[in-house]
This record gives structure tokens, sequence and C-alpha cells, in this order.
């Protein structure tokens, strides 16, 4: 009786200037697999399916539960996270690409510091750091949670800005998940001492006005982030607060 | 001694750069860009489809209306800074946004991202329509400010062409969908409609908004080639 198999078409590419290829393989199926634990497979028995052999697969994971946001790739086109993403719901040959928007590092792995480098600008943080004992926080009330919550969930796995047709080299655009954790610190009681900071940044280049909402950050989002939302109130925070800077100065 | 030969980090390509908290002046370029769809330029388009469809009372009561938008104060004054430069600006720095972007609806054909690229193939049909239109209606042939009762006569010459009756109707419908979906899009990123029911609910008020100004459009532009007023002589007042 012939073993189930599953067959992935995965690209790959040695360093950052290596020319990209595709090796294909083919795995025996197991009950529940899903992207990274056929990668893992793969790894255990590097052999594409013309039975030559390969290196190992590179890629970025981590808990395997869709919490730390590491193993964002391409998925038969689309961008997700591989550890969700179910073989028995994948159509084959299963396609893997590293995400297109961030620099390569070799085969899946790719570098997403610029998702670090806008938290920071944005001062994505509640600021406690003192040389005494700050006390309790004040209370966040349980309405203010059901609202927080949600933005709270960010794993900062990228594909919001991996499908933006805005994120791009020409327009240095922030991305949806930096608009979305600058509304989750401004509506923090403690963290909102830097709002005013956080929306002058908002409005530099590749700034929030450059979002085209197109909807797809949203419509991605393996963590259901009300990204569209935030971008709407985060606009119309910046306009406020640009207006009124104008207006005081 | 031999060392081992550790492989260098690679030399990653730069990719997108950070924001530039707090530097450059795209935002007010951008917001200018935004808020000039509405007004005046949308202001304008309800004007002129309104006016246009004076034509449907026949050649002397079109005549009339563009006698009476003549006879504004400061007329001239108001069509450069409330019509031209701001259409100018619009479709300009519009095309400029086109350019920046990465449309990515082949890969993710979602229905936003339809209309994210459909806003841009609209804005590029307005922008070359909008540009032949006041050139050949505005600017050469009959001086419609000096002569406002010749612009029944004007149109209907124009519109008797096969051809440019189609480019009219197909601007027409797509300059309606461009400022519905701008209307629409105003209200989501300045965050009047930060919520997605409302976003939902507005969604339904801009369409009908769109197909009724395209009804509206369209009723004007049938005036001139329908049955009612066939080859329209000059009226006289």
């Amino acid at each position: 009786m012939a073993e189930r198999t599953v067959i992935f078409e995965i690209k790959r590419q040695a360093n950052p200037d290596a020319p990209a290829v595709w090796e294909r393989f083919e795995i025996p199926w197991r009950h529940g697999m899903n992207v990274i634990s056929a990668l893992m497979d793969i790894a255990g028995n590097p052999v594409t399916a013309d039975g030559r052999q390969t290196t190992p697969i590179t890629y970025d994971s981590n808990c395997l539960e869709e919490i730390c946001g590491s193993c964002a790739m391409l998925i038969n086109g689309k961008a997700r996270m591989a550890c969700s993403a179910l073989i028995d719901n994948l159509e084959q040959p299963i396609r893997i690409e590293p995400l297109t928007k961030f620099p390569l590092v070799r085969d899946l792995q790719v570098d997403r510091s610029v998702l670090f480098e806008n938290l920071k600008r944005v001062k994505a943080w509640v600021p406690i750091d003192g040389t005494y004992d700050l006390g309790p926080g004040p209370r966040v009330y349980p309405q203010q949670q059901e609202t927080n919550y949600p933005l709270s969930n960010c794993i900062s796995c990228t594909c919001c800005m991996e499908v933006c047709p805005q994120f791009n080299v020409e327009t240095g655009f922030v991305g949806a998940a930096t608009i979305a954790q600058v509304k989750l610190f401004n509506n923090h009681p403690t963290g909102k001492v830097f709002k005013e900071e956080r929306l002058r940044a908002l409005a530099g280049d590749g700034g929030v006005q450059e979002c085209g909402y197109a909807q797809n950050c949203v419509e991605a989002c393996p963590k259901q982030l009300p990204l569209t939302t935030a971008i709407s109130d985060i606009g119309r925070d910046v306009v406020v607060q640009k207006v009124q800077d104008w207006l005081r100065s | 001694m031999a060392t081992v030969e550790s492989p260098a980090s690679p030399q990653l390509r730069s990719g997108v750069e950070p924001l530039r908290a707090g530097q450059g002046s795209s935002f007010i370029w951008r917001k200018l860009h935004s808020l000039l769809g509405i007004v005046p330029i949308g202001a304008f388009l309800l004007e002129h489809l309104l006016s246009n469809y004076e034509a449907l009372k026949g050649p002397l009561a079109y005549g009339n209306q563009v006698k009476f938008l003549n006879s504004l104060p400061m007329v001239r004054v108001l069509e450069w800074v409330f019509i031209f430069l701001p259409l100018l600006y619009h479709g300009l720095y519009g095309f400029y946004i086109w350019l920046r972007g990465k449309s990515n609806v082949v890969y993710y054909p979602w229905a936003g991202n339809w209309m994210y690229t459909i806003q841009r193939y609209t804005g590029l049909i307005a922008l070359a329509y909008i540009i032949q239109h006041v050139w050949r209606q505005r600017f050469t042939g009959v001086m419609l400010p000096e002569n406002p009762y010749y612009a029944f006569h004007k149109v209907q010459v124009e519109l008797s062409n096969p051809w440019m009756l189609a480019i009219y109707v197909i601007a027409m419908i797509a300059i309606c969908w461009h400022f519905a979906y701008g209307v629409w899009l105003f209200a989501a990123k300045w965050g009047i409609t930060p919520g997605v029911n409302a976003r939902r609910r507005f969604g339904y008020v801009c369409i009908a908004l769109g197909i009724g100004l395209a009804c509206l459009g369209l009723a004007g532009i049938f005036a001139f080639v329908g049955p009612w007023y066939p080859s329209a002589p000059i009226p006289t007042p």
C-alpha cells in the first residue's frame, strides 16, 4: 500500500546575494502536521523529492502555538504563520517562500528588525523606570481593558506589513502593527505620558498618513487585531495633535 | 597555526526604512490631497453635475445656468483657486501616491484591496478625462464665459461623436466611483468612522451617493444626445 505523502516546493537562498532556487520535497504524511513540523521533518532527513542530498532549511520559529510571531512566511502565496498552517487544509504542492518585504538572511529567514525599530521610534512602552519605588500603577478599568486587550495581542509577526501595498521601500510606511501599539500605549494610564510624542512621531515621513486603507492588514492579521480601527483612531488623533501644535506654536 | 575560518555575518540588503519620527512634510501634503478631494473638488463635482442637470430643461435653461455661474463675483479667481489648482494638485499628487504604492491585489484579492486598486485607476481616468474636457470645453472653441448661450450647442456637438460620448459616460462613472469611495476613505482615514459597523453603514451611504451622482451625471449627458433637443439652435434669451 502506497504511503501517504505531502509535497512541498520551497524557495531557498543560501545567502542574501545567492540566486533563489526552488527545491521539491516529498515527506510522509502525519496526523495533524503543520508547516513547521514538516520543516522539522525535512531537517531530520534533508533529501529532495528527486533523491538529492541537501541542507536543512533555515527558518525562524519558536513557540509553535501562534504566540511568538516568529514563523511568518508565504504559504501558497499568502503571508501567514507556519505553525498554525495545518497541512490538511492546504492545497498541494505546498509552496513556501520567505516574506518579500524584509531583507533576506537565508532560505525562509528574514530580518524583521524594522518593526522593532519602528516600535522604538514611537516609544511603544510604559515608562516605569525610576530611582525609587513608584508604587502601584493607576487602575485600568474593565471597560478600558476591553479596548486594550485585543491590541495587546500583537505578536509582531509582520504579516500586516508584508501584505500592505503601502509598506515598501518607496514610502517607508511604518505599518499597521506600530500604529496599533501607539493606540494601545496611548490608552494606558501611565503610558499616555508619551501620547503627544507618539502622535508627533507618526506624523513624520512614513507615518500614518501613508496608509492607503486597502485593509489587507486586518484581513491577514493572525491575531485578529482591530488594525483598521486603530489606524482610523490614530489618524484622527495625529491630525488633532498637529493642528494643536500649529495653533499653539 | 591555522585558525578555523568563520563565515562573516551576511551583509543584508537594506529593506524598508523605519519611521522618520517627526521628520519631513509628507503629512501635510498627503492630508491636503485628502482634504482637497472633498472640498473643494467634491463640492465642485456636485455643483457641476447639478448644473448639467439643467440641460434636461433645454438649451435656454442650460445657458442661463452657465450665465449665472459666470456672473459670480471674482469668478475667474474662484475658478483657479477652487477648481483648477486643487484639481491639478489632487491629480498629480494622487498619481505620485499611486507610483509609490505596490499593488498586490493579484496575491491578496480582498475587497478592500480591490477598492484600493480601483481608486487608482478611476483617478487616472478622471485626470486624463478632465484635462481634455477642460481643454476642449473651457479653453478652446467658443468661449462660454462670454457666450453662455452657446453652451448647449458646444456640448451637443462634442457628444455627437459616439467615441466622445463613450468617453464621457465612462469618465462619469469612474469619477462618481472615485468620489464616492473617496468620501468613504476620508471618513475612515480621518477617524470619523473608526468603528467596523460605522464603516460598513457609511459604505452603504457612499454606495448610494455614488450611484445617485452617476445617475444625475448620466441624465445630464443624455439631455444632449437624447430625443428631446436634437440639433438644438442657439437660444436667444
